[in-house]
């Protein structure tokens, strides 16, 4: 891992968005060794790639875009995350209805945290990647009755 | 402090024959000396990552209980698994309410691990949940590509759970909800 890099995803942040989508047609995912969670595939969105391009001063191309829906019980390991490429930016914007108290995207580098992202409906987190860096979405406590997190989660390049 | 097991025979066919793995639960084992007052002396801190979140003793801090547990069970826990058993390692594990361990199958190249278990310990508030879970798994292409939940074994006092481990070992904690599940937990070595 390079300075560079190590500095890149020091940068992450979140950011107040306006972003709000309501989707539906969601697949369940069941490999529990990896993760428990709803799944749909959606568009690149323009609002997002605007948020890319006021936090990295260029415009970038989308190149993966999905929905996440997580409710008591569901979980993302890192070990389920999906190699990053060098340089990409990659963008969370959580349309949870509303907030749930423990239930966070964490960005490891060589596994520690370096980026914890709450649930806080109304935000978006930007966050630099790489090959070095995984997410897990941690567990969503059954102690939370009714607790659902939305994230859209896109990819940009 | 530890007694060894009764009825091996019984055991050994229960191992052959369990679903979805090869596992074997005695219950009403209870230890020859006072081992709650033994635990009393260690501390436990908190541990957490994607998949876990528990409290439980350093992990060699109590390798002298470990060493007898292994000395006493190990003989008769090849007999009932056909397994070569050596060595055990151990740690005291607290779950509180939230508290869980994800779906996951102990084997890991190069740890060696032959057997889990799993020892129930009294508390003075019965948990809710904190249920060992055992999965059914199919394997394709050296992943596995269906899984699904199989067999449930409640945390009951004094019960030791024993079971395999294998890259379709797979198994979890289910979150405690409410209460104290207190335990110990370790594998056996060859």
């Amino acid at each position: 891992m390079s300075l560079d890099e190590l500095l890149a995803t020091r940068s992450a942040i979140i950011v107040k968005t306006d972003v709000r989508a309501a989707f539906t047609g969601f697949a369940r995912y069941r490999l529990y060794d990896r993760g428990s969670y709803e799944w749909l595939d959606v568009p690149a969105d323009d609002r997002l790639g605007t948020i890319v391009e006021a936090f990295c001063g260029e415009r970038k191309r989308c190149v993966a875009s999905r929905v996440l829906r997580l409710v008591p019980g569901d979980y993302v390991l890192a070990r389920h995350d999906p190699v990053r490429e060098r340089g990409t930016i990659e963008v969370v914007v959580d349309l949870s209805p509303a907030p749930v108290e423990g239930a966070e995207v964490q960005y490891r580098q060589h596994g520690q945290v370096f980026f914890r992202m709450p649930c806080e409906p109304g935000t978006a987190a930007v966050v630099p990647c790489g090959p070095t860096v995984t997410a897990n979405h941690s567990y969503v406590s059954k102690l939370r009755t009714g607790g659902e997190v939305v994230r859209w989660i896109a990819v940009f390049a | 402090m530890w007694q060894p097991l009764r009825d091996i025979a019984p055991l050994a066919e229960a191992w052959r024959t369990a679903e979805p793995f090869p596992h074997v639960v005695v219950d009403d084992y209870t230890p020859a000396g006072d081992l709650m007052t033994a635990l009393d002396d260690f501390g436990v801190n908190r541990y957490e990552s994607d998949l876990f979140a528990f409290e439980a003793t350093a992990p060699d801090a109590l390798d002298p209980l470990a060493a007898g547990f292994a000395a006493t069970l190990g003989p008769q826990l090849a007999q009932i698994t056909g397994k070569r058993i050596r060595s055990a390692d151990m740690r005291a594990y607290a779950y509180r309410p939230g508290h869980y361990l994800l779906p996951h199958t102990d084997h890991q190249d190069g740890l060696e691990r032959v057997l889990a278990y799993a020892y129930y310990l009294p508390t003075p508030e019965p948990p809710r949940g904190g249920e060992l879970e055992l999965y059914r798994c199919t394997v394709t292409g050296g992943t596995l590509a269906t899984i699904e939940p199989a067999h449930v074994i409640e945390p009951a006092p004094w019960r030791l759970a024993v079971f395999d481990v294998s890259a379709v070992s797979l198994h979890q904690v289910r979150e405690v909800l409410a209460g104290l599940r207190l335990s110990l937990a370790g594998w056996f070595y060859p």
